[in-house]
């Protein structure tokens, strides 16, 4: 029984948490803007436990990390940053992801690589998750349909469709299983050119904190990959005061958090 | 022949039934004693840490989930100021992932408050003081962490130094990680701000008087709320829901013994029509009869009760080793849960045996004997 009361969400787009509304069966369009809208949640700090795992080879040793992510997002940018913490030999090691397309990588005691968009499709940190999935927003994207309805973990889902039609995006579709009560995607699963699946996220646990709902627990897989990864937020706080210097490359360095926030 | 040996015979005659139907009831009594023995282990942990730190009323903002919400540590200078309070301490608790390890209780203390009294250092020595960056583990935490005196353990960004391995008389404080509450304030992000506010009341302090300090503390504190270290099990939902589900869980567990019972007694009597009928014949008033099927039926029941007893402590100690486990809860295997789970047994038994037995005592003698 794992008892934790904080934590957040993280899917497609990132970490994002819902405010507690439900939805009577909106449009496509409607929806997708909700979302969008949910996850442009300004400032937050969250700290994250994430596993990755061969669950073909259960022997195989598991990589855990403890991640601390900074993020700001807004309706026109998301920065992004993630910084290892443990373990010991890897703390410091640092991502920077912005929604314009460019990044950087800090690897202590000094190495500070920038990288375009070219690279958004590399592994973030080791994972099942690309730099791309961190901080794109596929709810904003222009092309949403509605595919039907599911019921996932009990729960009916309307399926969203989104297709990035004129963003940048190494996916040519973006399929989200949506409990429209709570507002959060309990699947997604994003395909690439020929239609074929790439990436799967299923949601394991949704927590209400303070009001809002936010994903808990996620497990990433990619198909033909035998590695998994799970990511279990334990604390968020929003609301928190970042200066434009921490999303810069030398802004990586610091692993600090922020003052403020809730 | 006794009347005992009549309803023993009635058991041993079909020994593989008996025994399935046996396996039954245990493993549904092995639940009750597992699930009830884990959820009452869990209150009486924190009722014996409670009560080893000497806390009479604690307050806290329980609106933000499982561990309450942070408010502002000066909430305590003013509780402190009311008449009935002798002495008061705050503490920041959260849950947090250590490391590779699971969930684990980190506790920072205001230093000097109470709640450090207790703590008997069993090896190393105590942190020097309140911004010395150092930690204390739980004996129950430093296994689970796999720490020794001179490790360091990373909380959030910061590395602490293991000073000591304390013992706190109760799982829930062995199993914690304790340091300074400026330190972990320091270290969450929370400067300033506190979770819990332990009260020790004035001696004498009457039952009304304890309602007058709380109904105080709440037009000092709107949001928050002191409840009595003896109700804080019973108020807590998560205890609450704790306790349903297991029982719960286990009520589904005994009613398929239930059922397994009362398929083998009317297999039983089915079986013995015309035995029934003799016994009948020969003089044997109706009530006799049923209360030999109720007889046999509650013999299943207490020895399936003992068995599932046996079996519910076995598993509730293989569980209590695992890693998940391991520091968080100390399983209650107290004489009452199993008294009280041999009882339901044989209640089971009694209630399993009720309609074999009227059907039965229904019997007519000479349709029995001639069947």
């Amino acid at each position: 029984m794992k008892l934790v009361p904080f934590l957040t969400a993280m899917v497609g787009g990132l970490l994002f948490s819902t405010a507690a509304m439900s939805a009577d069966a909106p449009g496509a369009a409607e929806l997708a803007a909700k979302l969008s809208d949910l996850q442009q949640d300004g400032s937050t700090f969250i700290r994250v436990k994430m596993i990755v795992s061969s669950p073909a080879n259960p022997s195989d040793p598991k990589t855990t990390l403890q991640l601390q992510i900074k993020s700001r997002r807004s309706a026109g940018q998301t920065d992004v940053v993630y910084q290892v913490l443990f373990p010991k030999e890897r703390k410091g090691e640092a991502v920077l992801i912005s929604s314009s397309g460019n990044g950087a990588t800090f690897t202590p005691p000094d190495k500070l690589q920038t990288f375009d968009a070219a690279k958004f499709k590399e592994s973030l940190l080791g994972s099942d998750l690309s730099y791309e999935d961190v901080s794109d927003n596929f709810f904003a994207w222009k092309d949403q349909s509605l595919a039907g309805t599911e019921t996932v973990s009990n729960v009916s889902c309307q399926i969203l469709e989104s297709k990035p039609k004129g963003a940048r995006s190494s996916y040519t579709s973006v399929k989200s299983w949506i409990d429209t009560k709570r507002m959060v995607p309990l699947r997604v699963e994003k395909y690439g050119a020929g239609g074929q699946l790439v990436r799967r996220i299923d949601t394991s646990d949704v927590a209400n904190v303070d009001g809002r709902n936010v994903l808990a627990m996620l497990v990433i897989r990619r198909p033909g990959h035998a590695t998994a990864t799970e990511m279990d937020g334990s604390r968020i706080k929003r609301g928190v005061a970042y200066t434009d210097a921490d999303f810069t490359a030398e802004g990586l360095k610091n692993l600090s958090g922020p003052k403020g926030g809730e | 022949m006794t009347f005992f040996t009549i309803v023993t015979r009635g058991l041993m005659r079909r020994p593989v039934r008996t025994g399935l139907t046996l396996a039954g009831i245990s493993i549904g009594i092995a639940a009750v004693v597992a699930l009830v023995g884990m959820a009452w282990g869990y209150e009486k942990s924190i009722g014996k840490q409670l009560d080893v730190i000497g806390i009479d009323m604690i307050v806290s903002n329980m609106t933000g989930g499982i561990m309450p919400k942070t408010f502002d540590a000066s909430v305590e200078d003013k509780i402190a100021q009311l008449p009935k309070i002798k002495e008061t301490t705050s503490l920041l608790m959260q849950l947090i992932s250590v490391e590779d390890a699971p969930m684990i209780m980190v506790s920072g203390r205001k230093w000097g408050g109470f709640t450090w009294h207790q703590l008997k250092v069993v090896e190393g020595r105590m942190i020097k003081d309140e911004h010395e960056p150092a930690v204390v583990l739980g004996r129950l935490a430093a296994e689970v962490l796999k720490k020794k005196v001179g490790d360091t353990v990373q909380l959030d960004s910061d590395e602490l130094n293991v000073v000591g391995i304390v013992d706190g008389g109760s799982v829930v404080e062995n199993g914690a990680i304790i340091l300074s509450l400026a330190v972990m304030q320091k270290v969450t992000l929370n400067e300033g701000k506190v979770n819990f506010i332990d009260i020790r009341l004035q001696p004498g302090t009457d039952k009304d008087a304890v309602t007058e300090t709380a109904a105080e503390i709440k037009k000092i504190f709107p949001e928050g709320r002191a409840v009595k270290a003896s109700e804080v099990v019973g108020t807590s939902q998560g205890f609450r829901v704790a306790r349903a589900m297991s029982w719960s869980t286990s009520i589904l567990a005994i009613t398929v013994g239930i059922l397994g019972v009362m398929n083998t007694m009317l297999m039983t009597v089915f079986e013995r029509t015309h035995e029934i009928g003799i016994l009948l014949a020969v003089g044997w008033r109706r009530q006799r009869v049923m209360l030999m099927v109720l007889c046999e039926s509650a013999l299943l029941g207490l020895l399936g009760g003992i068995l599932g007893v046996i079996l519910g402590a076995a598993g509730l100690m293989i569980m209590e080793t695992t890693p998940a486990i391991k520091g968080l809860l100390e399983p209650d295997l107290s004489p009452r849960l199993l008294i009280i789970s041999v009882i339901i047994a044989v209640v089971v038994g009694l209630i399993s045996g009720l309609y074999p037995a009227w059907r039965s005592s229904r019997l007519s003698p000479a349709v029995a004997i001639q069947s």
